[in-house]
């Protein structure tokens, strides 16, 4: 395809619509819980542990970032209950120190990881993604779709008011964090595809696309994924056609379907009569 | 033996961060099936004592029992078989549930973790919807209705739930005085059916205060008064003693 081995475009492509999926899955509770910075903090403790795995050469850069993500969830979800913050003032606080970390994590890098892998921990490198990588995100959408139909209706309630949620029997500080811990999986495992700089945006804009065009939540949890999953075809395409970087044609892909459904939106609409 | 449905004795409660106390020295019993209002001026108290009986706000001192059990914000079983009605809940325009959605939602914990809603349980949503007068909603986006019918989509789910005890804060504040009058009327007629132990919390007169067992005036985090609701204490009165 396009002149490419089929070994490589495969996982490429693979990489691409598992990445899309579970990305624009979890974004749907991103937007929805109005976290839309969490994916910011997330993506840049992930880049911060990526890039430390880099410098030390002890671990894979993989599990550093999802040690990283994973630790930013665990220190968020608490904090932003003690210290009566708002989450995304916290998180706010915490993505450029950790981006400030990952910059200095790849400094200390040696020279000869610093040219194959800070790149492409900023920007993605979902060429180098393999069959392993594949498995990986695989495995984490089979576990992710379980978990959300397990506890669909939980997640439904805490989406709905969570307030109400708790004051009607549900354990609601269980499922938010489960909502942090899912959402920092996903974006350690998907930073290959567009890197820690963009990885957000695939979080976002395909859940907020789909929030856009329905009323009924159970069908933005089908389409938001339909709609990563396009984002993810149609950036990968761009990609090879116009010989771009896949991650950001992906994400322009995704920006894309946004803007459209932007236009299409029976919800803006709505709003625009009622203000006339 | 049987329980009361709520019992406090001696509770204090304080909100995280703050030194005085919301809530001081509370003692107050409600009998099964009994209606009692609770007035107060703002910032009295009276959401604060709706919160501690549900659990959502841990006490300092003292005792809150429902149904027997102590209450603490982990009493999330307990919690199955207490309805609640937040103040001023509302929801936007663009909120992506369905009507129906939103009433099934109160059956979640009665059905539990891992289970799906049966049959059974939207058959109790959909009777429950018509009770209320909106089974023409049902497949309408919540947020699209107006404030009045919002309303009774809760109170639907306050019906699809079969709680024991029904907790309302300001269940008619921010309606029309029609929709004021007819929720007043579709609570008294959940109470009466479902044989509730309800606490309304008001700051307007109306038919629920008019119809209540018994009336609690909360000010400064105290009871400072828990007299028969024969209508003379109302929040008009309530603010002419209480300011």
């Amino acid at each position: 395809m396009f002149g490419i081995p089929v070994h490589i475009v495969l996982p490429t492509l693979l990489g691409s619509l598992l990445g899309g999926l579970l990305c624009s899955l979890m974004g749907v509770f991103v937007v929805r819980m109005n976290l839309s910075s969490l994916g910011f903090a997330m993506s840049h403790a992930a880049f911060a542990g990526a890039a430390l795995g880099l410098a030390i050469s002890v671990l894979d850069p993989l599990w550093m970032a999802i040690i990283f993500a994973v630790a930013i969830a665990a220190i968020l979800g608490p904090l932003s209950e003690v210290s009566r913050l708002e989450p995304n003032t916290i998180i706010g606080a915490t993505f450029p120190v950790m981006m400030a970390f990952g910059l200095i994590f790849i400094n200390l890098a040696p020279s000869a990881a610093i040219g194959s892998g800070a790149l492409s921990l900023l920007w993605g490198s979902v060429l180098g993604i393999t069959m392993a990588d594949v498995l990986k995100l695989g495995i984490l959408a089979v576990v992710m779709i379980t978990v959300l139909v397990g506890f669909g209706k939980e997640f439904l309630a805490i989406l709905l008011d969570r307030k109400l949620a708790a004051a009607s029997g549900v354990n609601t500080r269980v499922y938010y964090y489960l909502v942090l811990f899912l959402t920092a999986v996903t974006v350690a495992l998907a930073l290959r595809v567009t890197g820690g700089l963009l990885i957000y945006a695939l979080m976002i804009l395909p859940a907020s696309a789909a929030y856009q065009l329905l009323y009924d939540i159970k069908k933005v949890f089908l389409l938001a994924p339909v709609l990563g999953v396009l984002s993810a075809l149609g950036g990968f395409f761009l990609s090879l056609a116009a010989d771009l970087p896949i991650g950001a044609s992906i994400v322009l892909g995704a920006a894309a379907i946004f803007f459209v459904s932007v236009t299409l939106s029976p919800k803006r609409r709505r709003h625009q009569q009622t203000a006339c | 033996m049987e329980h009361l449905p709520i019992e406090l004795v001696d509770v204090t409660a304080v909100y995280e961060g703050e030194r005085i106390p919301a809530l001081h020295g509370i003692t107050l019993a409600v009998a099964p099936s009994e209606l009692v209002g609770v007035v107060g001026p703002n910032g009295a108290g009276k959401t604060t004592l709706l919160e501690v009986i549900n659990g959502l706000l841990p006490i300092t001192t003292g005792t809150v029992r429902v149904l027997g059990e102590p209450v603490s914000p982990s009493s999330h079983g307990l919690r199955q078989q207490i309805a609640y009605l937040p103040q001023d809940l509302f929801f936007d325009p663009s909120t992506p549930f369905l009507s129906r959605d939103v009433a099934l939602m109160g059956r979640f914990a009665v059905i539990g973790v891992f289970r799906f809603p049966s049959k059974a349980d939207r058959a109790l949503v959909t009777e429950a919807m018509a009770a209320v007068g909106i089974g023409d909603l049902a497949a309408r986006p919540i947020g699209r209705l107006s404030g009045g019918q919002q309303r009774k989509v809760l109170l639907a789910r306050v019906l699809a739930k079969r709680p024991q005890i029904l907790l309302l804060d300001e269940p008619t504040m921010n309606l029309d005085p029609e929709s004021k009058e007819e929720i007043s009327h579709l609570v008294l007629q959940i109470h009466r059916e479902l044989s509730l132990a309800t606490l309304t919390v008001s700051h307007e007169p109306g038919p629920l205060l008019g119809r209540a067992d018994r009336v609690l005036t909360v000010a400064g985090g105290r009871l400072v008064s828990d007299a028969p609701g024969n209508g003379t204490v109302t929040p008009t009165t309530v603010h002419a003693q209480c300011g």
